[in-house]
């Protein structure tokens, strides 16, 4: 990695040989992908998610600790992306990119809300990077995951389902653990019923936001993505949190 | 006896995180000479708390009254469980000056806190937190040999998760050594901000030191170079460093020049 990097050194340091030892913070975008989200939204997204991607690029402190993953729901199924390319649901591949090397996939909205198992997948690319971080030495933070949705879980078929209910006792012990935390935020239209599975999923980091913020979103999870690395307390994340349900810049304030 | 002559230097610097906040540097460090020994400490104040940077300031403060004063009056014990004793009594002096000092605000104080005591006869090492040491002792097919000295135990998962002199069951977490090798001739003390640049990490687990960081820096006050606080300042600032981690970074080094 070294090449990389502005020769700042002073010369009798500059031969210090450096691994990437960064500690790690994954981060995983939950993101509705479902044909409620075609035209002008998913159009916002891709172009906040781009813009985003040249913010952490250009944070040095963020962009070797962050690793980030996105997780889709829509279409027929749930997909995970490594960087711009969608992986084989088959592949042993993790879908968790350093930030520097992101790059923002260019997502379509069409199919079903399945948002459950995108959930489901997203426990599971965060336990299993979390397992390899341990076994090659790395230390890591609190991995974050934010959903992102407008509306209301369904069957493969697109039929509203109770299926998500699963989830509530799952989700309460992994945050219990602090295995990770997870923000679920509801955009456009979502209805009072898609907010309430949001509440279930996130009793506290949970947001139903006017139009589609996702600017503001992903600036919202780099504020907490610091807050981790500074060792913050609950208290902080709320505030962040809270500012950002506002719709004011709390990583300003 | 008297201490052998040490050459000390060192300095924290405000990390990336902080500068572009415009917050002070969290992180502190110091020492102190006597007659006979020679105190260094390092110390982490919590990101998270109002005061720290006090707080690390004043266990920094605190470490080199009271440990110099313990190690002083003991300059002639044998190194062993004589000297884990000491520490952990002029752990206890600095934790109850500290508590007097800034009573019931105490955990908007909150640091971290690592000491080492060069006596003539052996090497004291305590950490609270996750500050660490690494020495410079022997050579191995004409390389320099480097040592981590064992850290404090993780209390979590999360490496930005440690424990704090103020932590209620501080003491439980608190670690100490006693090293009686002569071979010693340099001394390394950091906060967690080199953890990542300072120590590599194995599929073991088990981290030791990056020798060409280690050797670099000591190499450097071998020599006593000219402006070594801007040569430090600029290492600690550098991109390469804050890439790894923005936090601060402190780093108060010990050499020995050529033992006669």
């Amino acid at each position: 990695m070294h090449s990389e990097y502005p020769p700042t050194l002073p010369a009798e340091y500059a031969d210090i040989e450096f691994e990437n030892n960064a500690q790690r913070m994954p981060l995983v975008l939950c993101l509705d992908t479902s044909s409620s989200m075609a035209g002008a939204p998913i159009q916002a997204l891709n172009t906040a998610l781009a813009e985003w991607t040249r913010e952490l690029h250009d944070d040095v402190s963020l962009s070797y600790s962050v690793e980030v993953a996105v997780v889709t729901f829509g279409g027929q199924s749930v997909g995970a992306w490594r960087g711009p390319h969608l992986l084989d649901p088959r592949t042993p591949t993790s879908p968790f990119i350093p930030a520097h090397a992101f790059q923002a996939p260019q997502l379509t909205a069409a199919g079903v809300t399945l948002m459950t198992e995108a959930l489901e997948l997203s426990m599971h690319i965060v336990a299993a990077r979390k397992a390899e971080l341990r076994a090659s030495g790395l230390q890591y933070y609190r991995p974050q995951v934010c959903l992102v949705t407008d509306g209301l879980p369904t069957d493969p078929t697109g039929h509203l389902t109770d299926s998500w209910q699963r989830l509530i006792p799952v989700l309460a012990e992994e945050q219990r653990s602090r295995r990770f935390r997870l923000y679920a935020i509801g955009v456009g239209g979502i209805t009072d019923r898609g907010e309430q599975v949001l509440q279930a999923f996130a009793p506290k980091f949970n947001a139903r936001l006017q139009g589609f913020p996702f600017r503001e979103l992903l600036q919202m999870m780099s504020a907490s993505a610091n807050a981790e690395q500074k060792g913050a307390g609950d208290e902080v994340f709320e505030k962040i949190f809270s500012q950002f349900k506002t719709q004011r810049p709390a990583w300003e304030a | 006896m008297t201490v052998p002559s040490w050459r000390i230097h060192g300095l924290s610097v405000e990390g990336y995180r902080h500068r572009r906040q415009g917050l002070p540097c969290q992180d502190a460090c110091g020492y102190v000479v006597t007659s006979s020994v020679a105190v260094l400490a390092v110390a982490d104040g919590a990101g998270s708390r109002p005061r720290s940077e006090e707080g690390s300031r004043l266990a920094v403060n605190l470490a080199a009254e009271h440990f110099a004063r313990r190690a002083g009056a003991a300059v002639d014990v044998p190194p062993g469980e004589t000297v884990h004793e000491l520490l952990r009594d002029a752990l206890q002096d600095v934790s109850d000056d500290f508590l007097d000092r800034t009573g019931s605000d105490a955990p908007d104080f909150a640091t971290t806190l690592t000491v080492v005591v060069l006596a003539p006869g052996w090497l004291g090492h305590l950490t609270v937190g996750d500050g660490f040491v690494v020495v410079r002792a022997g050579t191995e097919d004409g390389e320099r040999q480097f040592h981590l000295l064992p850290q404090a135990a993780a209390v979590s998962e999360y490496s930005n998760e440690t424990v704090f002199l103020t932590s209620r069951d501080a003491t439980r977490w608190t670690r100490t050594e006693c090293l009686s090798d002569h071979g010693i001739d340099g001394v390394l003390l950091s906060t967690d901000g080199l953890a990542q640049a300072m120590l590599n990490r194995s599929a073991s687990g088990a981290p030791s030191p990056n020798a060409s960081f280690a050797d670099a820096v000591f190499r450097s006050l071998d020599t006593a170079p000219d402006d070594a606080d801007g040569k430090l300042a600029a290492l600690l600032r550098s991109d390469r460093l804050t890439a790894l981690n923005a936090d601060d970074k402190t780093l108060l080094r010990a050499v020995r020049p050529s033992r006669g």
